[in-house]
């Protein structure tokens, strides 16, 4: 923008421009953190204001959901599933990256274009298939098959988000440390992966909350209480036939968001440059 | 003690072992037998907490482990084809209504506990019967069944000095009176099952049905229908409002509970829900028998079974858990009395139980003359019959009918639908 | 900046022996390198692809046998209401949100390429519904849309914009479509917003003071200078949600299951009711295969005119 004094009246506006939008962003959360707090008497009130606790606040919902459903169990189970599967798809995606960033070999243009290719495959596409393929491994309604197929989409993204990166690092001083007697793996470990630590959290991040947010798959391929994950557990365990039980729900919905909102908040930055990393580069 | 030498030892121990292996029968002593039993998440939560108590009792008195996992009922269906794709997993299921047709070529024949139950306890009940014994062989074994029954609001009808309707047509009477008063009839006309599960009764104390005994024939074409569809069509314009068309499972219990409703046609649900969390309406709830019409009493019902799969390499053992949870008169009552009431037991001499008197609001839940069934009677549940069911047919007619589709075309629009799906 | 410790190993080969063996490497290296990632893709992509395909062309059924049976499952869902109308959704679920996500997108991209005070907070509420898992904040705002409680309708009628009681957002039929492209509005915005910024701040400051010089409004800068700068990060960004919004799930599946009476499924749902809940797998792979054209048409797009780089 053309550097000039900004006219105080001017910012204002500009700031009251951002607040719809703001609003419109954060007002669901504002309200569901409010409803997983009333009591169940206020909630089903029909007189009663949404936008405030008039009747007090409560921890009812919290507390039935941690220790009278197995939200534990599901959460535990996100947990191992996308600690599992971010590890094993940022490692291929690392070395996957790396040959196509520096080398050249038969079919590399291929294979990253491939690459590509295949992060726009659906998982709504695949999610049937897949269930047999789930079957026939003999992973069905196992919480395995989730760490086997997720990185099917972690690795396409974590490759090309790291290619990006891994080119940002200088020729020059890969091959300097190879004319002096490094191996192309020493290199890698010792040069380039330092210098590109920046993607590795980004890729790191970017798969944790993409595994953690994985819907259909999780949905698809596991169905018993104790193998389910935490968002299919929320949605689906929670609503026991016509009853739906609101608060806990709402509860629900808070503590499943919690990992994510954790690392939000410690890697803000991170989010932001690796989204636009992702479409920009 | 006489020394046994190395030798003489193996001898016997392999003697011995090759006997067991030859005949196939475990020695009484130290064979411990494992089985696991996939049930849903009740709707009564105690009910689950109750079966976990159950399961160690059994292995106590019995010495068979159980390890009972639990799933959402939304869940079962992709559950069970899932099971079944890979010939692993469960030894005993839960089944709800018409599952055990659906899976009866992978469910083992049950019928010798069956009748072991019906002597003791009296006849299984219809609705039970029809979906869980599928061509003269009973598939599974029906545990308890959870039927529809009218909820109403006592303290207003009291307050407007209303008749507690006892047909169909008495609840157009006292529907007109209970929209004046703001507190609308509460019966859904929309893609839900709730819908169905209030359209059918209405078509066969009409003397109607959808589909024949014999499975094929389509004849919802008649008057009967016809009748049906104009009774909808007046408590529509008279009784209730235009939301009902576009309402879920949970919509009839919510406005009950939240006070709009002053009539509803739901388990036993709506009330629990009001009562549980202390509701100001939670007192003014009451039910009354199953309405009636001229062709009989009927109602909807909802009866879970028990199955046990072929591919399970425990079926003695998973029998003995069937009878020992259904069987064993104290652990079944212990196990109907932790429901709530949500959930009866199916068996004739059974039906006035201990638990409807657990709350003065439970007795009309005794339903003395009513008859139940499941979606689609007469019809057997088939794939065919519960397409039908699926496509929610039944009450896409009514909605067409009470927005402005003239009655004989509305009926013959079901008619096509239904002789298409039966044609395949 | 630092090498970093690298162990010298003692005399050193010629330069042409050395040259040759950092190829012998590459070539025998980044294969190596690749290979798990290849394995991965084939074994779990492409091989299940294949068998959407084999099974759209079989009468598949849960524990049935198959038979080979053409293309008749394409030709049978064209006789199925919920089909057609489903077809009929997706594009206006992805055109109508889309369109949403791109104008909305560009207005705030340029109000946060501004100079703001609590510039990070601002940006991290934005970013916001983009990074919480889907499914569970759709669960918020199904409350929000929820028949009698709705809050959505609570403001409206407060503000006196709606009459009691307000609509029945997810049972009545063009008001489900409406909340289920807010939804994914909502939690696509970012995306554009964060991306079309970037490409914002990458147009060069001296172009607008050049044209200001001319005698260029604001307006006239966006239509000539900004717009046009844009358009390779909006063509990308676009492609992208083009491809997830068309094939999107957990909106629809949390909010509206499709209903009321289909009006709100997509194809990522029918194909779940009709392959997974009703066992047909052979028509569920088939109305999934629907997806295929548009991500064909979109890939072709991308590499034919955005992708510019070389590997």
């Amino acid at each position: 923008m053309a550097v000039r004094r900004q006219p105080l009246v001017r910012k204002v506006l500009l700031h009251l421009g951002l607040l719809p939008f703001l609003l419109f962003a954060v007002f669901p959360f504002y309200h569901m953190t409010l409803t997983s707090l009333k009591t169940d008497r206020e909630l089903y009130d029909r007189a009663s204001v949404p936008l405030v606790i008039s009747q007090g606040p409560t921890l009812e919902h919290y507390q039935k959901l941690l220790w009278e459903s197995a939200f534990l169990t599901w959460t535990k189970n996100s947990l191992m599933v996308t600690v599992i599967a971010t590890t094993v798809s940022v490692v291929i995606g690392t070395i996957a990256a790396y040959a196509l960033a520096r080398m050249k070999f038969v079919g590399v243009g291929a294979f990253g274009t491939g690459i590509f290719v295949t992060y726009l495959v659906p998982t709504s596409l695949l999610f049937l298939p897949l269930a047999q393929v789930v079957h026939w491994v003999g992973l069905a309604d196992s919480k395995w098959s989730l760490v086997l197929t997720y990185p099917t989409f972690l690795v396409p993204f974590c490759t090309w988000l790291l290619m990006g990166y891994f080119r940002t690092v200088p020729k020059e001083v890969e091959e300097c440390a190879m004319v002096d007697g490094a191996t192309r793996l020493q290199a890698l470990w010792r040069i380039v992966l330092p210098m590109a630590i920046p993607g590795l959290v980004c890729a790191v991040l970017f798969a944790f909350t993409l595994s953690w947010n994985e819907f259909i798959y999780a949905l698809t391929f596991t169905s018993s209480s104790e193998e389910i994950t935490a968002s299919v557990g929320v949605t689906s365990e929670l609503i026991r036939g016509d009853i739906y039980f609101w608060g806990q729900l709402m509860a629900g919905a808070v503590l499943g968001s919690v990992p994510i909102v954790i690392l939000y908040v410690f890697f803000l930055d991170y989010y932001v440059s690796g989204l636009t990393a992702g479409a920009v580069k | 003690m006489r020394h046994v030498s190395r030798r003489q030892f193996l001898a016997t121990t392999a003697t011995g072992l090759a006997g067991i292996l030859a005949t196939r029968t475990p020695p009484a002593v130290g064979q411990v037998r494992e089985i696991s039993y996939l049930c849903w998440n009740n709707f009564a939560p105690n009910s689950d907490k109750k079966l976990a108590e159950i399961g160690p009792r059994f292995t106590k008195d019995t010495g068979i482990k159980i390890k009972i996992d639990h799933i959402a009922h939304a869940q079962q269906a992709a559950k069970y084809a899932s099971e079944v794709q890979s010939q692993a997993g469960h030894d005993l299921v839960e089944m709800r209504m018409h599952f055990p047709w659906l899976y009866e070529t992978q469910l083992v024949d049950l019928s010798d506990v069956t009748a072991e139950l019906e002597k003791k306890y009296g006849k299984i009940l219809a609705s039970a019967e029809e979906t869980a014994k599928v061509k003269g062989v009973w598939r599974a074994v029906p545990q308890y069944h959870l039927p529809f029954v009218a909820a109403y609001r006592e303290d207003l009808f009291k307050k407007a000095s209303l008749k507690v309707p006892d047909t169909w047509e008495d609840l157009y009477t006292v529907g007109k009176e209970l929209k004046k008063m703001g507190n609308p009839v509460g019966i859904p006309i929309a893609q839900n099952y709730d819908s169905i599960s209030t359209a059918g009764p209405v078509l066969w104390s009409n003397g109607g049905l959808e589909i024949d005994k014999d499975g094929k024939t389509v004849k919802i074409n008649s008057p009967a229908t016809e009748h049906t569809i104009e009774w909808y069509k007046k408590m529509y314009r008279d009784c209730m409002e235009p939301e009902v068309l576009s309402w879920t499972d949970a919509s009839n219990n919510n406005s009950i509970v939240a006070g709009k409703a002053g009539w509803i046609h739901n388990p036993l649900s709506a009330y629990l829900t009001a009562r549980n969390r202390k509701m100001v309406t939670a007192d003014g709830i009451n039910h009354h028998r199953s309405l009636g019409g001229p062709q009989g009493r009927h109602e909807t019902d909802v009866p879970r079974h028990i199955g046990i799969w072929k591919f399970s390499k425990n079926v003695d053992a998973s029998k003995e858990w069937i009878r020992y949870l259904l069987g064993k008169q104290e652990v079944y009552d212990e196990y109907i009395m932790s429901g709530d009431a949500f959930l009866l037991p199916v068996f004739d001499k059974l039906s006035d139980h201990a638990v409807l008197r657990t709350d003065p609001k439970f007795a009309a839940l005794k339903a003395e003359g009513v008859q139940f069934h499941t979606y689609g009677w007469p019809a057997p549940p088939s794939d065919k019959v519960q397409r039908i069911t699926n496509e929610f047919i039944l009450p896409n007619m009514i909605a067409k009918a009470v927005t402005g589709t003239p009655t004989k075309e509305a009926v013959a629009w079901a008619e096509k639908e239904m002789k298409r799906i039966i044609a395949g | 900046m630092a090498i970093g410790n690298v162990r010298v190993e003692p005399a050193a080969p010629r330069a042409g022996l050395r040259v040759r063996e950092l190829l012998d490497h590459e070539r025998f290296l980044g294969p190596a390198f690749v290979t798990p990632a290849l394995l991965l893709l084939v074994l779990l992509v492409a091989y299940p692809f294949c068998m959407a395909v084999w099974f759209a062309l079989s009468n598949s059924f849960i524990g049935r046998p198959s038979h080979f049976i053409g293309l008749q499952n394409f030709v049978t869902l064209w006789g199925s209401d919920s089909f057609r109308q489903t077809f009929q959704n997706a594009f206006v679920f992805t055109g109508i949100a889309v369109l949403f996500k791109v104008v909305l997108g560009i207005t705030l991209a340029l109000l946060l390429n501004e100079q703001l005070w609590f510039k990070r907070m601002i940006r991290g509420a934005v970013l916001l519904p983009w990074v919480i898992p889907t499914a569970l904040s759709t669960l918020g705002w199904w409350w929000m849309f929820n028949s009698l409680y709705s809050v959505v309708n609570w403001s409206g009628i407060a503000l006196g914009i709606m009459d009691p009681p307000g609509p029945n957002w997810l049972g009545q039929k063009y008001y489900a479509m409406s909340a289920v492209i807010a939804v994914n509005v909502w939690r696509g915005l970012p995306f554009f917003a964060i991306t079309i910024l970037a490409g914002l701040v990458s147009i060069p400051k001296e172009l607008y003071e050049a044209s200001e010089a001319d005698g260029a409004g604001p307006a006239a800068r966006f239509w000539h200078i900004t717009l046009p700068l844009l358009k390779p990060v909006l063509a990308i960004v676009v492609l992208f949600s083009t491809i997830f919004t068309f094939s999107d799930f957990n909106i629809v599946y949390v909010l509206t299951n499709g209903g009321p009476i289909n009006s709100t499924h997509l194809f990522a749902t029918l194909t779940r009711q009709v392959g997974l809940e009703s066992g047909q797998i052979g028509q569920g792979a088939a109305i999934s295969l629907y997806l295929f054209p548009v991500l064909a048409m979109v890939v072709w797009v991308q590499l034919r005119f955005v992708r510019r780089q070389q590997y």
